[in-house]
């Protein structure tokens, strides 16, 4: 007996040492040098507030993400809501939709959009070729071109978190509903939304706490010019060397991310979403 | 009664296939800019031309050997991150307790902290034990971030079996690795297959910490993408991204087929 259990907890050693050495003990290396470099106390933390450009970047990521975050629920719940209600021939074809830009690389989406929005991109030239427009819109390197790039990336996420959710969802209760006179607009707003909110609340949380920490879209289509936390992270490592900068940004972002997270799994709604949710 | 209809029923869905569309026709948008004639990022102008394709074959240009350098990474990091995670995940269901269940929670956080905090934390580290820029740094840093997969994939296969065969086979004096070894694994082998190929996709995709711990040595495609998206010039990047393309929609079709045998043999 004792046998048995001691040699089924010798085999999580060696995945527990590797998660302990090589990702607990490098993050809580960055916890600690936000706090000693370059030398011991909150000094860093309270340059970060006075700093303005940290003010901005900071304001850039709420908003993008803010953004973010309720287009592709927005967005997610209409696809999904009409996935649970095709027949199965046309239910395999749009979650095939859904599934290819799932496993293609974001890197590659990213150049796709890149391609389709610059100023002398597809859009651009096919509506001056048109003559709807006579100079090229400035559609990518801003606050457009992340926002669309992110909620393309998001997306498939989403859809297939609320997919799960919906096809959870007793269907008798709508046929009573309908037996009883309600109508589609009814059975929507009174019966489908309420229980539906688990599985929206499960993906706002994933799509805002993603997009808070976001670096490859938000790098390629703000190039630069509309700069969220993770890329001024990553600029403060590879170029200008601010470790201060960088430690204490990312404990920051560390604690809101995981503020938001345990907040959410306190939430009794939420926490069931999380763990039944059906195998994808 | 009919516009009403049309209005709750029929709007809805219509925007829904437009959402659809929108998520898969921009990517497509890769596919007649790989075929263009010029040498720049642009819509083919007087003909269509297979030169980006072939300039991919071309040693020289850096694509194939970046995709032998990611393939050769993306397995390392398969194969170990499957032996991890195929012990934990075992072990932790046949032992249970508050030590797995926590160890459970560090191994899936990877999913959940945002990576740049973790690419902070190893350039630090591989910069002490000087493991910047080398395989060995890349491969460890892979299966760290590929682990929580294959734990969840391997998991979902042991929610499925059932204790009493563990339980059967020990009151019959199977010693405990035989146990593990014969009873359980062969048990879990779809979970350990979807947990490789999980490992080997994540792996292969890396970008954010990848492109903080190497430099001039370990150049992974992804790496090489994201310096030629930067450029934005050499269309051989478009045919790269059609390349990625068409596998990734082989893959989906050849996962269809096989799911629909196995329905078929079902009935």
């Amino acid at each position: 007996m004792r046998n048995f259990k001691t040699t089924a907890l010798l085999l999580t050693v060696p995945a527990s040492l590797v998660a302990i050495g090589l990702y607990a003990a490098p993050i809580l290396q960055v916890l600690a040098l936000s706090l000693t470099e370059p030398k011991l106390g909150l000094a860093n933390y309270q340059s970060l507030f006075a700093n303005a450009a940290v003010g901005r970047v900071v304001m850039t990521t709420l908003k993008v993400s803010v953004m973010t975050t309720v287009l592709t629920v927005l967005a997610s719940y209409i696809v999904a809501f009409a996935i649970i209600h095709m027949s199965a021939g046309w239910r395999r074809i749009s979650l095939f939709l859904v599934l290819m830009p799932f496993w293609i690389s974001v890197l590659v989406r990213a150049f796709s959009w890149i391609t389709i929005l610059r100023r002398r991109g597809v859009l651009n030239s096919t509506l001056m070729d048109l003559g709807i427009i006579s100079t090229p819109l400035d559609l990518v390197y801003n606050l457009f071109g992340v926002t669309i790039g992110m909620v393309h990336y998001m997306m498939p996420f989403a859809i297939l978190l609320l997919y799960a959710n919906l096809s959870d969802i007793d269907r008798r209760i709508m046929q009573a509903a309908r037996s009883l006179g309600a109508r589609p607009a009814t059975i929507f707003w009174r019966i489908w939304l309420p229980l539906s909110l688990p599985g929206i609340a499960l993906a706002t949380l994933f799509v805002f706490v993603f997009s808070l920490g976001f670096l490859v879209t938000p790098a390629l289509l703000g190039a630069g010019k509309t700069l969220m936390i993770a890329e001024y992270i990553s600029v403060q490592i590879s170029s200008t060397s601010r470790w201060d900068l960088a430690t204490s940004l990312s404990t920051m972002l560390l604690l809101v991310v995981g503020i938001i997270v345990f907040a959410a799994m306190r939430s009794p709604a939420l926490r069931a979403a999380f763990v039944a949710r059906p195998q994808q | 009664m009919r516009p009403r209809r049309i209005i709750e029923v029929g709007l809805p869905r219509l925007l829904a296939w437009c959402l659809l569309g929108f998520l898969f026709v921009p990517i497509l948008v890769v596919i007649p800019v790989a075929l263009t004639d010029r040498d720049y990022l642009s819509l083919p102008q007087d003909g269509m031309s297979t030169e980006h394709f072939a300039a991919l074959a071309d040693w020289g240009k850096g694509w194939l050997p970046s995709m032998l350098t990611s393939a050769g990474i993306a397995l390392a990091c398969a194969v170990i991150a499957t032996a991890l995670g195929v012990t934990f995940a075992v072990g932790a269901w046949a032992a249970g307790g508050w030590w797995p269940s926590f160890m459970r929670i560090l191994l899936l956080s990877p999913m959940i902290v945002p990576p740049i905090i973790y690419a902070v934390g190893m350039v630090k580290l591989w910069a002490r034990l000087s493991l910047l820029d080398s395989y060995t740094g890349v491969v460890l840093v892979h299966v760290v971030l590929a682990l929580p997969l294959t734990v969840l994939a391997i998991g979902a296969s042991l929610s499925n079996l059932d204790q009493r065969l563990v339980q059967a086979a020990r009151s019959l004096g199977a010693r405990p690795m035989t146990v593990f070894g014969k009873v359980i694994l062969p048990n879990i082998v779809p979970g350990v297959a979807a947990g490789a190929l999980l490992a080997f996709v994540a792996s292969w995709d890396e970008i954010t910490v990848t492109l903080f711990i190497t430099g001039r040595a370990v150049v992974t495609l992804p790496r090489r993408i994201w310096t030629s998206i930067q450029d934005a010039v050499d269309p051989a990047l478009a045919a790269i991204a059609t390349v990625l393309l068409v596998v990734t929609v082989l893959a989906l079709v050849a996962r269809a087929l096989v799911e629909r045998r196995q329905r078929q043999q079902k009935f």
